[in-house]
């Protein structure tokens, strides 16, 4: 049984001596480094770029006074801060209760709704919002007609997803994934012996539930919240395809309209995604004062035993609700893809003749792109997620265990890119990269910097929240024994940490190998990656080549995760611990 | 050499497969190579481009599918010239070379993009190299000779026009004032004037045809307005709306012919005419093998890729598809020298009477 930390938070380590080791040093010097190369000279170039104006290039407030003047551009901002607050709301709604069931109870085909939720997170906006179009449209969707076909002719179109409703839907849908990974790799590595203390008295499953694990997992529920937010503030696929439709402006497709004016308008596309880190900096600052004051440590070394919580009866009807999940973001949408991937021509509807793998010969060895575009993304989306995490890692242990003076700046400044929607976080990176002495306009380089860049917010996010459950008890242990920072960090700290980082790394892997619109500057044609390639044939209206192309993109990613399984245990990260429990006669 | 044949087969099935088929399969590679020489022989501007020997390509008009034929049918004709394709929206396109040439990068040997404004602005501030071209005298001449310095020329004609699902309309509208009768109201899809390039044209035109009365009149039939006019073809064949305004005509021709139920209506109020154009950026890195790419655009190699495509030819002596050719239809093109203003406007107007 493990043991529950009970000293304070604030007697987290400081650096207490006065001679800095020498490779400390190096590492802190190296990350700010990286930072600086990495988010602070692309970001610095958005921002320099917000007080220019477009048609003069002379320094301005212009841009600023427009925003605040004109209705025509706070509209999409409140818009946006609608889908936004709606999807983090959706996400950890469902996202969180999910995780909980499969992280904690003994819900069936706990393994499968694991791997259900990813496939939904590898899942682009846009081919999410695609297949639902197809679903839901509200005169020609499935469902409509399936329902017509059912309740008559006259009974009308009960969906529609060209409504705000439906984008929330859709964005929540797929940003459930967020939550749900943050949260149950929490909750894995969780102990459970407090809430083996409140069963023992007399507490239900669900007031254990309730006022102990999702307290305990607050860091993970709330970050997870703050990356859905921002998910809904800069996701472009939805609400281009489901709310143009209804005239209903958000901030991207209107960022996407400055950028299709005569002569673009990218100064003032700058400046407009300015408020958008006002409200995520806000989020953050609210996210500390609540966080600051409290402690979340369970984690504090010996064994972690695993215990499944019995839902008997509730069992079935807990599966049915997980598996809604799935279906909704996984089969249906999925279903509709593969059959018009699977048609010849798909105005033609379904029929033997009709039936074709065409499309799949196409993409697979009819497209000259395509293979060279596969292993594009393979590559760079590896290598990015393995820097983004490594890094992201490195600075929230610098930030959650206050190595060095300024911590929480290092925090602030690694939690800005994500909240620059892509097009114009794109345009900070052609500046910052493409001038001597970097020169590296049209290498792969360029593009896994800004992919590892984007993405090094959730890396961050994902590993502070970990740390949050990590006491500092061990880690003094071994500094007390003589080891140096760094050999604490790679020996206990980053052991500790398991299965969480694999976790993480996934959760940066995939939203890179789907990224569009961050790479749309900087990808050159022997530079190419698959969703540029998807995007231009959806731009061409080959929708049967988009849908054979996303089939194939997910199971790429997915024959990846499979492959990765074994190796991280991925889908089963309590499986060793509660083999050990099991061993040594844990009732689970 | 294989690998380019197959692939130009199974992307155009026809004419640029059947030469590469000669060209690839049949000739060994010392055929080639001496056939090469020939042409080299033949041909100084293909012994300077095969001197710098590459060539990059930053193209917005004509999809993926045609314009990569177009640039293996380059390479069979021109091998020993190493081509390089990016091809993206022509607004992208166009972002990217300003931020090039605002940080001092060059990559570009040929611009393409359906944008006359791309080329105004890009001469004025000098951006663009002269060439004549000899072998565009042999498009129509309605666009030969677009700028008298030869900056830019014509890369591709696009024409926007109505599009309907068959089965499901006993007789498709003919003209855009037939789109604003009773029966069409709700029943039409459109693409967003501030998303498409084509879509912005054809309000501009409308606008001059019939003044904002007639966006008013059309917002009132609540269109179904999608980003891109190609979403007009999906959303007619997806059934949720069964006529198509401001909608492409080739591409609309080119899934007729990919089997699907979908066709054209040519309005006898003029098809809007948008032309793509293409120059030569005065640094081009490769500025030889830009210029026999921008000659090789007006062969008859090309025309029949096009023609194959559903696009309509560069040359007046091979026929667009299903034997269509420009004098058949009556057309309209926007010009004047006020276009940026107008289609400003024009998106204004949009918002406000359409939605």
């Amino acid at each position: 049984m493990g043991v529950i930390s009970t000293s304070s938070r604030e007697a987290a380590p400081r650096p207490a001596m006065a001679r800095v080791p020498p490779v400390k040093t190096a590492v802190l010097g190296a990350v700010i480094l990286l930072l600086v190369l990495l988010v602070v000279q692309p970001f610095g170039w958005v921002l320099f770029n917000s007080f220019h104006d477009d048609a003069t290039g002379a320094w301005t407030l212009n841009n600023y006074a427009r925003i605040v003047q004109s209705a025509e551009l706070i509209e999409p901002l409140v818009n946006s801060l609608l889908l936004a607050a709606a999807t983090a709301m959706i996400a950890v709604g469902i996202g969180v209760p999910l995780a909980w069931l499969v992280s904690r109870t003994d819900l069936p085909l706990r393994r499968t709704i694991r791997v259900l939720t990813l496939t939904a997170f590898v899942t682009p906006s846009f081919i999410g919002a695609t297949g639902w179009i197809l679903l839901a449209a509200p005169n020609s969707g499935w469902l409509n007609t399936a329902w017509r076909w059912l309740a008559g002719e006259g009974a009308g179109t009960p969906l529609n997803i060209y409504s705000m409703a439906g984008a929330i839907f859709v964005c929540g849908i797929y940003t459930v994934p967020y939550s749900f990974t943050m949260v149950s790799s929490a909750l894995d590595e969780m102990a459970v012996e407090l809430e083996d203390a409140a069963t023992t008295l007399g507490c239900g499953v669900l007031r254990t539930m309730v006022s102990i694990t999702i307290p305990l997992a607050a860091p993970a529920v709330i970050a997870s919240f703050i990356l859905s937010f921002i998910q809904g503030l800069t996701l472009f696929g939805v609400p281009a395809f489901l709310l143009t439709p209804t005239g209903i402006p958000v901030v991207t497709t209107k960022l996407a309209e400055f950028y299709q004016l005569f002569p673009p308008e990218i100064y003032l596309a700058a400046a407009y995604c300015m408020p958008l880190l006002l409200v995520t900096g806000a989020l953050f600052w609210m996210r500390r004062r609540y966080l600051g004051r409290k402690q979340y440590v369970t984690i504090s070394g010996k064994t972690r035993a695993g215990r499944q919580i019995r839902l008997g009866g509730w069992r079935w009807a807990a599966l049915f609700l997980a598996l809604l999940v799935p279906m909704v973001s996984v089969f249906l949408p999925y279903a509709a893809l593969l059959l018009v991937s699977l048609t010849r021509a798909w105005g033609q509807g379904l029929s033997w003749e009709n039936l074709s793998l065409h499309w799949y010969w196409w993409a697979i060895f009819g497209n000259s792109e395509t293979h060279t575009a596969i292993v594009n993304s393979l590559v760079y989306s590896t290598l990015a997620a393995t820097l983004c995490v490594a890094l992201g890692t490195l600075v929230a242990y610098i930030v959650e265990r206050r190595l060095m003076v300024g911590a929480s700046l290092l925090g602030a400044v690694t939690t800005v890119p994500i909240v620059i929607p892509g097009i114009v976080l794109s345009v900070g990176f052609f500046a910052a990269y493409t001038r001597a002495p970097f020169n590296l306009y049209g290498t792969p380089l360029l593009l896994i910097a800004a992919f590892a860049a984007t993405f090094l917010p959730i890396a961050y996010s994902h590993g502070g929240s970990i740390l949050k459950g990590i006491g500092p008890e061990l880690e003094r242990a071994a500094r007390s024994l003589g080891a140096g920072e760094a050999r604490t960090f790679l020996s206990v700290t980053l052991p500790l940490m398991g299965g969480g980082l694999v976790s993480g790394w996934f959760l940066v892997f995939i939203p890179i190998i789907r990224e569009l619109s961050v790479a749309v500057f900087l990808i050159t044609p022997k530079t190419n990656v698959m969703t540029t390639l998807i995007y231009n044939a959806k731009d061409g209206g080959n929708y049967e080549a988009v849908c054979a192309m996303s089939v194939l993109l997910l199971l790429i990613t997915l024959l990846l995760v499979a492959v990765a399984r074994p190796l991280a245990g991925l889908t089963g990260a309590r499986r060793t611990s509660r083999k050990t429990a099991e061993a040594a006669g844990v009732p689970s | 050499m294989t690998d380019i044949s197959r692939r130009g087969l199974l992307q155009t099935g026809g004419l640029a497969g059947a030469a590469l088929l000669s060209g690839g399969l049949a000739g060994t590679g010392f055929a080639r190579l001496a056939a090469a020489q020939q042409v080299v022989a033949d041909d100084p501007l293909y012994a300077a481009a095969r001197k710098e020997g590459a060539l990059t390509l930053y193209w917005g008009s004509y999809e993926q599918q045609t314009m990569e034929a177009i640039r293996d049918a380059f390479k069979a004709k021109y091998p020993g010239i190493e081509v390089q394709l990016l091809r993206q929206a022509s607004q992208t396109v166009y972002t990217r070379l300003r931020l090039e040439l605002q940080n001092g990068v060059a990559e570009c040997d040929s611009l393409g993009t359906t944008n006359l404004l791309h080329y105004t602005e890009l001469k004025k501030i000098g951006a663009l190299a002269a060439y004549d071209p000899p072998d565009a005298a042999m498009l129509p001449t309605a666009f030969k000779g677009l700028d008298k310095d030869a900056m830019y020329h014509v890369g591709a004609i696009s024409l926007t026009s109505i599009n309907y699902a068959p089965g499901k309309v006993a007789a498709p509208p003919t003209s855009w004032t037939a789109l604003l009768e009773d029966q069409w109201k709700g029943k039409i899809t459109t693409g967003s004037p501030a998303f498409s390039g084509d879509v912005a044209s054809w309000v501009v035109a409308i606008r001059r045809k019939y003044g904002d009365d007639y966006l008013r009149r059309f917002g009132q039939q609540k269109p179904k307005v999608g980003q891109s006019n190609v979403d007009t073809v999906t959303d007619i064949l997806a059934g949720e709306r069964v006529v198509g305004s401001g909608a492409p005509f080739s591409y609309t021709l080119a899934q007729k012919a990919a089997g699907n139920p979908i066709d054209v209506s040519v309005p006898t109020d003029d098809a809007i005419l948008n032309l793509g154009l293409t120059g030569i950026p005065v640094k081009a890195p490769h500025p030889n093998a830009a210029r026999l790419f921008t000659n090789f655009l007006y062969s008859k190699e090309v025309s029949d890729i096009l023609s194959k495509n559903f696009w309509p030819t560069l040359r007046t002596d091979v026929a667009w598809a299903e034997g269509r050719s420009l004098d058949q239809l009556k057309w309209y093109r926007n010009s004047g020298d006020d276009l940026a203003a107008e289609v400003a406007e024009g998106i204004a107007k949009w918002k406000e009477l359409v939605r």
